[in-house]
C-alpha cells in the first residue's frame, strides 16, 4: 500500500454559481485501524481561501505550517492578502523544493479571490504540479469513487443549496465505498459575504 | 432352457449370432429371483413397498434394507443382488449431490435414472480408466421414486441399463402376479393411502411369509415430506387399517397365483 | 579464425499469462426486467484494439452474462459456459435457469482457484418467477445476488453513483425500466470522462419475459 494511503481520507472541492465548496471526511487512522473521528483536513488560509490536504497526516501539518509561514511573509511584504493564484504558486514551489524527498500530500485550493471574489480552484500532486479546474477537484484514498460521482452529479452554475446537496452526496457515497474514509464529514460553502460550515453524518462502519 | 447356449454366453462384450447378449439376459433373469418390490406413482406422491425375506428367526429384521434414500426428494427400491445395488445407489447419491453442487437445484428423477444407467453397461473399462472394467452386468433392478419439477415420478431401471417411466411397477420374484393386480387396481386419481393399501394387499398375496409390519418396508415421497420411510408405529398403523380387496378380485387373483404354483 | 559472439549472460524470459483489456459492466435488476450494459472498447496499456467489441454474452432467452478483464480468459470462459449449457439441455431436457447458471459459473471459476480466469462477471436474467435477478462475481467464484452492480475498470467510479441512487430503495418504490436505463447511460458517460479503458459505445440488453431488447449509446471516443 502506498504511503499516501497510510492514514486514509477523502477531500473534494466544487465550484458553484458565485460560490465554491470544499468538503472533508473526519477519519484519522493508521492503515485499517481508526484512531480519531475528529480529524478534518481542511484549513482556512484567508477569509475566502481554504485548502484541503489529502495524504500522510504528519506531512499535512508540516506542509500547512510551512505554507502559513511563507504566506504571512508574503502578506507582510506585499501588505495585501494573497490571491488564490499566488497561493497555488507558493505551494507548488514549496513542494517542488523537495522534488527528491517529497512531502506526501496533494493539496487542493478552493477559494474566492479576496479582491475580485472570482471563484478559483486547483489541486496538485505531491511535487507541486498544479491542475487548475473549473468544475471540481478530488483527492484522497477514495478519489476514483469521487471522480465517478462528480462526473455524474456536477452541473454548471449550481446555487448554494444545490451545491451543498451535490458535494455532500458525492462525499458520503464515495466514503461508503472506501474502508478508510468517512466517519463523519464537514462541508464548507464559501460565499462572498459568509462561509457556511456544516457537519454531516455518514455511516460509522 | 438355457443349456443349449454354450458358445456366446460367457463374454459380456460378445453378441451371439442372433444378436443377443446372453449375460445381460441372464442378469435380467437373476432379478426375477429377488424379493418383491412395488412402486406406485400417484398425483399426491410416490409410494414404494418391499418385502423383506426373513430367512432366520435370529435375523435383526430392521437391519435389512431394500429401500434407500438417494436425496431428500428421491428414494429407490432395489431387488436382486443387494451387494451390486450398493454401487448403484452410491452412484445415484453422488450424481444427485454433484448436480446440486454445480447447479444449485435438485436433480430430476429421470436424470438420476439416466446417470445410474450409464453405470450399468460400463464393461469396456477404458471409459473411466481409474476403475477396473466390470466383469459382469449388475444383477439388480431398481425403481427410482421422487418428486421434481414435473411432479411425482417413478422410473424403473433393469440390468441392461434400460430405464422406463411407469405409473405403477413391480419387480422381483412376485412381479408377474403383482404387475397383473397393479394393472387392475391402478387408476389416475389414486390417493397416497389407497396406493399404500394396494401395495400392502399385493405384497400379502405374493409373499411366501405372512405379511407383518416387521417384514415389509414402505417409503413415501411427497411434495411436503419428500423422502419418508414409515417407522415401526406408522407401519403398524397402515397395517391395522388394511382394507382387503373385494372378494371377486381376490378370488380371481388367488386362482391365478395357485395356477402359477401348479 | 573462429569468431566468438558475446551474447552476454543468459536472460530469463518470464511468461506473463494475463493481460488487462479494460472494459466496464453495469447491471440493474427490477421487478420484471433486468438490464445489463457494457462499453465496447477493448484495449491494453495505451493501445486501443477495437472500439466495437461488446462484452455481453447471451446465454439463453432469459439470461445474459457480462464479462470483462483479460479478454482471452473471457472468450475461453464464455465458450466453456456455452458448451456446458448445451450439455445440460441435452442431458436434462430443460434450458438451464439463471440461478443454476449462477452456481455453475461459481464452481467453474473456483475450479481454477490457483490459476484463475482473470475475469469479472455479472450475470443478469429473469428468475423462475419472472423477476429480474443479478449475480456479481469475483475472479475466483465468489457469487453475490444483488439488485444493481458495476464492475470492470470503471466499477469503482460507477458503483458509488449507483449506491446513491438505488442504495436504499424499498419494495414499494422499485426502479423502473426507464430510470434504470438512464442511470446506466449516466454512469457510463461519467466513467468515460475519467477512465481511459472505458469509452466508445455502450451496448445494453434489457431482459424481459417477451424477449431481449438491445440498444447502443455513444460515448467519448478519446
Amino acid at each position: 500500500m502506498s504511503i499516501m494511503d497510510y492514514n486514509g481520507g477523502a477531500l473534494i472541492g466544487m465550484k458553484g454559481k458565485d460560490c465554491v465548496a470544499i468538503a472533508t471526511d473526519k477519519r484519522f487512522g493508521i492503515q485499517a485501524q481508526t484512531v480519531s473521528l475528529d480529524f478534518t483536513k481542511v484549513f482556512q488560509i484567508n477569509p475566502h481561501t481554504y485548502m484541503g490536504f489529502p495524504g500522510l497526516a504528519t506531512d499535512i501539518f508540516t506542509v500547512y505550517e510551512k505554507i502559513m509561514f511563507r504566506k504571512r511573509l508574503y502578506e507582510l511584504k506585499e501588505n495585501r492578502k494573497i490571491s488564490p493564484k499566488a497561493l497555488a504558486s507558493l505551494v507548488s514551489n514549496l513542494l517542488y523544493e523537495n522534488r527528491f524527498s517529497p512531502f506526501f500530500v496533494e493539496p487542493m485550493i478552493v477559494a474566492l479571490d479576496e479582491v475580485t471574489l472570482e471563484p478559483y480552484m486547483c489541486d496538485m500532486d505531491l511535487i507541486g504540479c498544479v491542475n487548475k479546474s473549473d468544475n471540481f477537484v478530488v483527492g484522497g484514498t477514495s478519489s476514483s469513487q469521487l471522480y465517478g460521482l462528480c462526473e455524474a452529479l456536477w452541473e454548471p452554475d449550481m446555487e448554494e443549496d444545490q451545491l451543498f446537496e451535490t458535494i455532500s452526496q458525492a462525499l458520503v457515497s464515495a466514503c461508503n465505498r472506501d474502508a478508510i474514509s468517512g466517519w463523519g464529514a464537514k462541508v464548507y460553502i464559501i460565499k462572498k459575504d459568509k462561509v457556511i460550515v456544516r457537519d454531516i453524518k455518514t455511516r460509522m462502519d | 432352457m438355457f443349456l443349449t447356449r454354450s458358445e456366446y454366453d460367457r463374454g459380456v462384450n460378445t453378441f451371439s449370432p442372433e444378436g443377443r447378449l446372453f449375460q445381460v439376459e441372464y442378469a435380467i433373469e437373476a432379478i426375477k429371483l429377488g424379493s418383491t418390490a412395488i412402486g406406485i406413482c400417484t398425483p399426491e406422491g410416490v409410494v414404494l413397498g418391499v418385502e423383506k425375506r426373513i430367512t432366520s428367526p435370529l435375523m435383526i429384521t430392521s437391519k435389512i434394507e431394500k429401500i434407500f434414500e438417494v436425496d431428500k426428494h428421491i428414494g429407490c427400491a432395489v431387488s436382486g443382488l443387494i451387494a451390486d445395488s450398493r454401487t448403484m445407489v452410491e452412484r445415484a447419491r453422488a450424481e444427485s449431490q454433484n448436480h446440486w453442487f454445480t447447479y444449485n437445484e435438485q436433480m430430476s428423477v429421470e436424470s438420476v435414472a439416466q446417470a445410474v444407467s450409464n453405470l450399468a453397461i460400463q464393461f469396456s473399462g477404458d471409459y473411466d480408466s481409474k476403475e477396473p472394467a466390470m466383469s459382469r452386468p449388475f444383477g439388480v433392478a431398481i425403481m427410482f421414486a421422487g418428486i421434481d419439477n414435473n411432479g411425482p415420478q417413478l422410473f424403473h431401471l433393469d440390468p441392461s441399463g434400460t430405464y422406463v417411466q411407469y405409473n405403477a411397477k413391480a419387480i422381483g420374484s412376485g412381479s408377474e402376479g403383482a404387475q397383473q393386480t397393479l394393472q387392475e387396481k391402478y387408476h389416475k386419481s389414486m390417493g397416497l393411502n389407497e396406493a399404500i393399501n394396494v401395495i400392502l394387499n399385493i405384497l400379502k398375496q405374493v409373499m411366501e411369509d405372512k405379511l407383518s409390519p416387521t417384514n415389509i418396508e414402505i417409503v413415501t415421497v411427497t411434495p411436503d415430506k419428500l423422502y419418508h420411510m414409515l417407522d415401526k408405529d406408522e407401519l403398524q398403523e397402515v397395517f391395522d387399517k388394511l382394507v382387503p380387496f373385494p372378494e371377486e378380485t381376490k378370488a380371481s387373483t388367488s386362482a391365478a397365483v395357485s395356477g402359477t404354483v401348479a | 579464425m573462429d569468431t566468438i559472439i558475446d551474447r552476454g549472460a543468459p536472460k530469463a524470459r518470464n511468461f506473463e499469462p494475463y493481460a488487462s483489456n479494460g472494459g466496464s459492466i453495469v447491471a440493474i435488476s427490477g421487478k420484471d426486467f433486468a438490464i445489463v450494459a457494457s462499453d465496447t472498447r477493448l484495449s491494453e496499456g495505451y493501445m486501443i484494439y477495437t472500439r466495437k467489441q461488446s462484452k455481453l454474452f447471451q446465454l439463453s432467452d432469459k439470461s445474459v452474462l457480462g464479462c470483462t478483464g483479460c479478454w482471452c480468459d473471457t472468450l475461453s470462459l464464455t465458450n466453456i459456459i456455452q458448451s456446458q449449457l448445451k450439455s445440460y439441455l441435452y442431458d436434462h431436457n430443460t434450458v438451464m435457469q439463471p440461478n443454476s447458471i449462477a452456481q455453475l459459473l461459481s464452481t467453474l471459476l473456483y475450479s481454477r482457484r490457483f490459476f484463475p480466469y482473470y475475469v469479472y462477471n455479472v450475470l443478469a436474467g429473469l428468475d423462475n418467477n419472472g423477476e429480474g435477478c443479478l449475480y456479481s462475481y469475483d475472479p475466483v467464484g465468489h457469487c453475490e445476488k444483488v439488485n444493481y452492480t458495476a464492475g470492470g475498470s470503471s466499477g469503482v467510479l460507477m458503483q458509488p453513483f449507483l449506491d446513491s441512487w438505488l442504495g436504499n430503495r424499498t419494495t414499494d418504490n422499485p426502479v423502473t425500466e426507464e430510470e434504470a436505463l438512464s442511470l446506466v447511460k449516466d454512469a457510463f458517460t461519467a466513467a468515460g470522462e475519467r477512465d481511459i479503458y472505458t469509452g466508445d459505445e455502450v451496448v445494453y440488453n434489457i431482459i424481459k419475459k417477451d424477449g431481449i431488447q438491445t440498444g447502443v449509446v455513444q460515448l467519448r471516443k478519446d
